[in-house]
C-alpha cells in the first residue's frame, strides 16, 4: 500500500503531501526533509526510479522541477506505482491545462480532490484517464 | 476564491521568513474576528477555512477553525462540504472533540440522495478512518458496496473505505459477517470497481483464506478475460496495455492462494502466464508502454514462481531474468535482480541462476545503490553450501568499498550465511573475525554477540577460536568488536591453549592488556571480566590480574569501577568457593532464533499486505511456507517468522527454563507414551497426542527429564517430521539416540532425513535441545502408527528408553479439496449407498452446551485435519461438511466428512465416508480421540 505521496520541488519545498497513515506533525516534517534529501541527490540518468527508505521504498519520477514521490511497501510492484505517478501527472496536466508548480500551489485544495478520485486509502482506485477527467469535470460544475 | 489567491500571492511575495510570519499572524487575527461574526456566510467560511489549511500546510500551528470546518460539512453546497471534509481530514487528529459531530454528519451523508455527497462521505471516511467510524459506519458502507442501486463511484470508494477500516481496526469491522459476499464483485464489468474490490480482497484473502476461497477462481476468470479474450473497454487501455493495474492486482491476489487442484484451472493459469510472457518478447519503444508491460510481466513471473507447477516455465523465466539483469535500463536491472531473488527462493535447481553469479557480483558495483542492494539480496538468497565460500568471500571483498548505508546489511547477511553454510569450523571463525574487523563500525552488537554464542555452543570450535583470538589481540591493530570477541573467548576458554607455544596465561594477559588502553569503555568492561575470569582459570597469574583490576578500581566510568571493585574483592576473598562459582564456564547458548535473523525479518515484515516470500533461499521459504499454511492466528505467525534460520518448534523449549511462563503454558499439554514410562497421567498425554492429530506442531511428551516437540509438514504422499528433544533435567543427558520405526507390516517408511544421523549430539546439556528430522513416505494405507524411540542416560542411572507413538496416521496425508455443494451430496450419497466405507460415531460433547466457541473449535479441528469445509452446504447451519483427498503412493482416496453437533443433547454425530474403508476408520478414530481428550 502507498504510505504517503509527496510532490516536492528541487529546493525541497513540499507542494503536495498526502498521508495514508497516521503520523505526528514532527514525524511528517522529518519524513519530508528526508525524502527530499534521498531523492534529490540521486542521479537521474544512471540510477533507477526506486530507492530504499527506512523499511519501505520510494518510487519517484521527476517532471521539470518537481519530484513526484510515492512511498510504498517493499513487496509492492514498483513499476505499477511508477506508472501511477505518470497517470496522475497526465490527469493534472489535462485538468489544469499544462500544469505547473504554481497551479499546485494556488489550487492545493483541488489537487486533493483529484487525488481522491484516483487513489484512496493508499490503494489505486481508478485508472482510466477519461473516467477520472469526466468525473472531475462533473464535480467542478456542482455548486 | 479570489481572497485565497490574493493571500497565497501575498505570502509568496514575502522576502523573509519574518515578513511571512507577520502576514500569517495578521491573517489569523482577521480570521478569528470574522469567525466571531454571526452573519458570516458559507462562501466566506469556506474561504477562511481554506486560508487556514494553506497556513497549516506551510507548517504554521493552526489550532482553531475546527468548529467552522464542521459547519462546512453540514452545508448543503457541494463545494463547501468538500472543503469542510478536507479540513476535517487535514486538521483534526483521532482525539479531536469534533470528530463525533463529523461521524454524525457522515451517517447522514452516506445515505444522501445525491450520489456525489455519498462519495464525499466515503472519501472522508477513507481519509480519516477513526475507530468510531469503523464501529458505527461499517454496516452502512457494506450496504453501499453491495447495493445494486449504488453507482460505480460509490462501489469503488466503499470497497477501499472498508479496506482502510479493516486494516486499521480489524476487530471493529466484523469482516466475517460480510467477507463471503465480496468475491463475486471481482467479476464486475466495471474495471474501476474490480480494481478497488481486488485490493480489498487481497487483504481479506490473508485474514480469511477459507471464506474467500472462491476469490481465486473469480480472479482467474477475470484475468483470462482481460489477457486472452481481450474483453475490456478502450477507456482502460494505458499506452496500448489493457488495464495494467488490474492485471497486476489480480496476479498478486492469486499469490495468496495455493495452486488450484483441478488440471483445467491449472492449464488456464499457465496459458495466462504464457500469454503475458510471450507478449513481452518484443520490447516497445515508448517508455510508458514498456513499463506497463514489464510491471505485468514481473508480477506474472512472481505468480508463476508461487504456483510452482511448471518447472519448464520457471527455467524459461530464469533465462528471461538473466537477460534483464544485464539490461541497459537501470529499472529493469533492478527488477530483474529482485525477481530473481524470488525465483531463488523456490526453484528446485539453482544452476540456472548460478550461471549468472558473475553478473550478479558485478552488480554489487552498479552505479545505483538501489541496484547494489538488490544484488546483495539475490546473492544472499541464492547461496547454498556449494557456493557459500565464493559468495561470502566476494561480499567480504566488497565490504571495504561498499557504501556506509549498505555495510551493515552486508555484514548481517555475511554473518548469517557463514553460520548457516559453514562446513569447517576454521572457516567460520576466520570469516567472522575478518568481518568484525572490516565492518565492525557499521554493525550492531548483535553480530559479535552471535559469534560468541556460536563458539559457546560448539566445543569443536573453541580451541581454534582461542588461537585466533590471541592472534587478533597480538596483531598491531585490532578492531574494537574483534577485541571484544577475543577477550570474551579467552576468558572462557583460554585454558584450552595455555600449554601451546607463546600462549601461556601470562602471554594472554599481556596481549589483552596491550590493547585495553586504546579501546572504548564498553570494550574495556568486557576485558575486565576476562581478567576476572583469568584469576579463576590461571591461579598462577592471580597477582598480576589483581594488579590490573586494582588500577581500574579508581576508574571514572561507573561501570568499569564497579566491575573492577567487585572482581578485585572476589579475587582477594579468603574462601575458595565463591570465585569458581561466579566464574563458572558459560553454558552453551540455547538454540533460539538468531538475533541477526530476527533483525532482517523484522525489516522485511513491515508491509501492509503480507510478503508471500522472504529473501533467503529455498530452505528458508519452505520452512516458512510449510508452517504458515496450517496457522492463521497472529500468534503462530510470529512463531513462524522466528523459526526461519533454525527450525524451532513453538514449544517454549528453547527460550525458557522450566517453570517460566512460556514453558508452563505450553507444557500443560502432555503426550501419549505407548507404555507410559515416566508420566502416569495418561489422560493428559492423550490430550497432547490428540492435538497433534489436527495441528502440525506442538508438544508430544513432557516429562521430568525430557520434553519432546513435533513439527510436521506433509506433502502427500510424503512428509517431514521434526523431532525436538529438550533436556528438562538439571544434569546433562548422555548417549542420546532418537530413532523412529514404522509398525511391523505397515506400508510406511520413516527414516532420518539426509545428513541427519551425523548431526545427532552425544550429550545434551540442561535446557539444550537436540533435533532430528525424519522423512516419511506413505506407500499404502496403514493403520498402526509409527513409534519414536528416545534413549538417554543420566549420570549414575541405567539407560532409559522411552517409546512414544507418533502422531502420524493416514489422515495426515490428506489435502483439502473444494467441490460444489451439489457434487458433495451426489458423492455423499454414492459412497453411502455402497455402505462399506463408512465410519460413524456418536460422541458425547458437553463442551458444546457450555461454550459458544465450541462450534468454532469443531470447525478448526475438521479444517486442521485436512478437510476443505464447504459452507452452506448443509441445510442445518451448525453442521459441518468437508472434503479431502488422502494420497498414498499406491493411490488417492476421496474422503467426505459430516459433523452434526446437537448442543441441546450434548452429543455430536460424526460420519466419515471414504473410497477406502481403512481410511474412513482411521480418520473416524482420530476424530473420536480428539473429542474424548477435549
Amino acid at each position: 500500500m502507498i504510505r504517503f505521496i509527496f510532490v516536492q520541488n528541487r529546493q525541497g519545498k513540499t507542494r503536495l503531501e498526502k498521508w495514508f497513515g497516521s503520523y505526528s506533525d514532527q514525524e511528517k516534517q522529518k519524513l519530508k526533509a528526508e525524502v527530499h534529501r534521498t531523492v534529490a541527490s540521486r542521479d537521474q540518468k544512471h540510477q533507477s526510479n526506486f530507492v530504499e527508505f527506512h523499511n519501505n521504498r520510494i518510487v519517484y519520477r521527476r517532471y521539470a522541477g518537481l519530484f513526484f514521490c510515492f512511498c510504498i511497501d517493499t513487496n509492492d510492484n514498483e513499476l505499477a506505482y511508477l506508472e501511477a505517478i505518470h497517470l496522475f501527472v497526465e490527469v493534472l496536466d489535462a485538468y489544469h491545462g499544462n500544469v505547473c508548480e504554481l497551479d499546485l500551489v494556488f489550487n492545493f485544495y483541488l489537487v486533493y480532490a483529484v487525488l481522491d478520485e484516483m487513489i484512496l486509502a493508499g490503494e489505486i482506485q481508478e485508472t482510466s484517464r477519461s473516467v477520472i477527467l469526466s468525473r472531475l469535470e462533473h464535480l467542478n460544475n456542482l455548486e | 476564491m479570489k481572497g485565497l489567491t490574493v493571500f497565497i500571492a501575498d505570502l509568496r511575495k514575502c522576502r523573509s521568513h519574518e515578513d511571512e510570519e507577520k502576514r500569517v499572524n495578521k491573517e489569523l487575527a482577521n480570521i478569528r474576528t470574522k469567525f466571531k461574526e454571526p452573519s458570516i456566510n458559507g462562501y466566506n467560511r469556506k474561504k477562511y477555512v481554506c486560508k487556514l489549511l494553506y497556513m497549516s500546510l506551510l507548517g504554521y500551528d493552526v489550532n482553531f477553525g475546527h468548529r467552522e470546518a464542521v459547519e462546512l460539512v453540514d452545508s448543503t453546497k457541494y463545494s463547501e462540504k468538500q472543503v469542510g471534509y478536507l479540513a476535517v481530514s487535514l486538521l483534526m487528529d483521532d482525539e479531536s472533540e469534533y470528530l463525533r459531530s463529523v461521524v454524525r454528519a457522515l451517517r447522514r451523508d452516506i445515505h444522501d440522495g445525491s450520489e456525489w455527497i455519498v462519495c464525499l462521505a466515503l472519501n472522508a471516511i477513507s481519509n480519516i478512518g477513526s475507530r468510531e467510524m469503523a464501529e458505527v459506519l461499517t454496516s452502512d458502507i457494506v450496504v453501499q458496496l453491495l447495493s445494486p442501486a449504488a453507482s460505480m463511484f460509490i462501489k469503488k470508494k466503499a470497497a477501499l473505505c472498508l479496506l482502510r477500516l479493516l486494516r486499521r481496526f480489524p476487530e471493529s469491522v466484523k469482516a466475517h459477517q460480510w467477507v463471503g459476499r465480496i468475491a463475486p464483485y471481482l467479476g464486475h464489468r466495471d474495471i474501476g470497481v474490480t480494481q478497488s474490490v481486488a485490493s480489498l480482497m487481497t487483504a481479506l484473502a490473508q485474514q480469511y483464506p477459507e471464506e474467500t476461497r472462491k476469490a481465486a477462481s473469480f480472479a482467474m476468470r477475470r484475468l483470462k478475460s482481460l489477457v486472452i479474450d481481450n474483453e475490456y473497454t478502450l477507456d482502460y487501455v494505458y499506452y496500448k496495455v489493457p488495464a495494467p493495474w488490474l492485471q497486476i492486482k489480480l496476479l498478486r491476489l492469486l499469490q495468496y492462494y495455493p495452486a488450484p487442484e483441478s488440471s483445467e484451472a491449472r492449464a488456464t493459469l499457465l496459458s495466462i502466464l504464457r500469454h503475458i510472457i510471450d507478449l513481452s518478447q518484443d520490447v516497445p519503444r515508448e517508455l510508458q508502454q514498456m513499463n506497463a508491460q514489464y510491471s505485468i510481466l514481473f508480477e506474472a513471473i512472481n505468480l508463476g514462481i508461487h504456483l510452482d507447477i511448471d518447472q519448464g516455465l520457471m527455467q524459461e523465466c530464469a533465462v528471461l531474468l538473466g537477460r534483464f539483469i544485464t539490461s541497459r535500463e537501470t529499472n529493469v536491472r533492478y527488477l530483474g535482480l529482485e525477481t530473481m531473488a524470488h525465483l531463488a527462493a523456490y526453484i528446485d535447481r539453482l544452476d540456472s541462476i548460478k550461471a549468472y553469479q558473475g553478473v550478479i557480483v558485478q552488480s554489487l558495483r552498479d552505479r545505483d545503490i538501489s541496484v547494489r542492494r538488490r544484488a546483495l539480496d539475490l546473492l544472499y538468497s541464492m547461496c547454498d553450501v556449494g557456493s557459500a565460500k565464493a559468495i561470502v568471500s566476494e561480499l567480504l571483498r566488497h565490504m571495504a568499498m561498499a557504501d556506509v548505508a549498505l555495510r551493515e546489511e552486508m555484514a548481517l547477511k555475511v554473518a548469517i550465511l557463514t553460520e548457516k553454510f559453514a562446513t569447517e569450523y576454521g572457516w567460520y571463525v576466520d570469516v567472522m573475525m575478518r568481518l568484525v574487523s572490516l565492518a565492525g563500525d557499521h554493525m550492531g552488537d548483535e553480530v559479535w554477540h552471535r559469534i560468541v554464542q556460536v563458539i559457546l555452543g560448539n566445543e569443536e570450535l573453541q580451541v581454534y577460536a582461542c588461537k585466533i583470538s590471541l592472534q587478533t589481540l597480538k596483531a598491531p591493530v585490532c578492531h574494537e568488536s574483534a577485541f571484544k570477541v577475543s577477550a570474551y573467548v579467552l576468558g572462557e576458554f583460554g585454558h584450552l591453549i595455555a600449554n601451546a607455544a607463546d600462549s601461556a596465561p601470562i602471554d594472554q594477559l599481556k596481549a589483552l592488556q596491550s590493547k585495553m588502553t586504546s579501546t572504548s569503555q564498553s570494550a574495556r568492561a568486557v576485558a575486565l571480566t576476562t581478567v576476572g575470569k583469568f584469576i579463576n582459570l590461571f591461579p598462577e597469574i592471580k597477582t598480576l590480574c589483581l594488579r590490573v583490576l586494582d588500577r581500574y578500581r579508581g576508574a571514572l566510568d561507573a561501570e568499569l569501577q564497579q566491575r573492577a571493585c567487585e572482581y578485585y574483592a572476589l579475587g582477594t576473598l579468603e574462601g575458595e568457593e565463591l570465585l569458581p562459582t561466579v566464574f563458572e564456564e558459560m553454558p552453551p547458548f540455547p538454540e533460539r532464533q538468531s538475533a541477526l535473523m530476527s533483525r532482517l525479518l523484522k525489516r522485511e515484515a513491515d508491509t501492509e499486505d503480507q510478503r508471500t516470500w522472504v529473501y533467503g533461499g529455498r530452505e528458508m521459504n519452505r520452512e516458512r511456507r510449510g508452517v504458515t499454511s496450517g496457522a492463521a492466528s497472529n500468534d503462530s505467525r510470529e512463531a513462524v517468522a522466528e523459526s526461519s534460520a533454525m527450525p524451532v518448534p513453538a514449544t517454549g523449549l528453547n527460550d525458557a527454563s522450566p517453570g517460566s511462563p512460556a514453558a508452563s503454558k505450553k507444557g500443560a499439554q502432555e503426550a501419549l507414551p505407548v507404555e507410559p514410562p515416566t508420566d502416569p497421567s495418561v489422560a493428559k498425554s492423550m490430550r497432547n497426542y490428540a492435538r497433534l492429530l489436527w495441528e502440525n506442531d506442538g508438544i508430544l511428551f513432557d516429562g521430568e527429564e525430557i520434553q519432546v516437540g513435533i513439527v510436521a509438514q506433509y506433502k502427500p504422499p510424503s512428509g517431514r517430521l521434526g523431532v525436538f528433544l529438550g533436556n528438562r533435567a538439571t544434569a546433562p543427558l548422555y548417549n542420546i539416540s532418537i530413532t523412529a520405526r514404522a509398525a511391523d507390516g505397515s506400508q510406511l517408511t520413516i527414516q532420518p532425513a539426509a545428513g541427519q544421523e551425523a548431526e545427532q549430539p552425544e550429550t545434551l546439556m540442561p535446557l539444550a535441545q537436540a533435533r532430528m528430522f525424519f522423512d516419511i513416505q506413505c506407500q499404502q494405507v496403514f493403520t498402526a502408527a509409527p513409534t519414536l524411540h528416545i534413549g538417554y542416560t543420566v549420570a549414575g542411572c541405567a539407560p532409559t528408553v522411552s517409546e512414544l507413538q507418533l502422531p502420524v496416521t493416514v489422515g495426515h496425508f490428506m489435502d483439502p479439496v473444494t467441490i460444489s455443494v451439489a457434487d458433495f451430496f451426489a458423492r455423499w450419497k454414492q459412497l453411502g449407498d455402497s455402505g462399506i466405507a463408512e465410519s460413524q460415531h456418536v460422541l458425547p460433547s458437553a463442551f458444546l452446551t457450555k461454550d459458544a466457541a465450541g462450534l468454532e473449535w469443531l470447525r478448526s479441528v475438521i479444517g486442521g485435519m485436512g478437510f476443505a469445509l464447504i459452507h452452506g452446504a448443509d441445510p442445518e447451519p451448525n453442521n459441518i461438511v468437508g472434503v479431502g483427498i488422502a494420497t498414498t503412493q499406491a493411490g488417492r482416496f476421496g474422503c467426505l466428512v459430516r459433523v452434526e453437533p446437537k448442543p441441546t443433547h450434548g452429543l455430536t454425530r460424526v460420519t466419515i465416508r471414504a473410497t477406502n474403508v481403512e481410511v474412513a476408520q482411521s480418520i473416524g478414530g482420530n476424530v473420536k480421540m480428539v473429542f474424548e481428550s477435549r
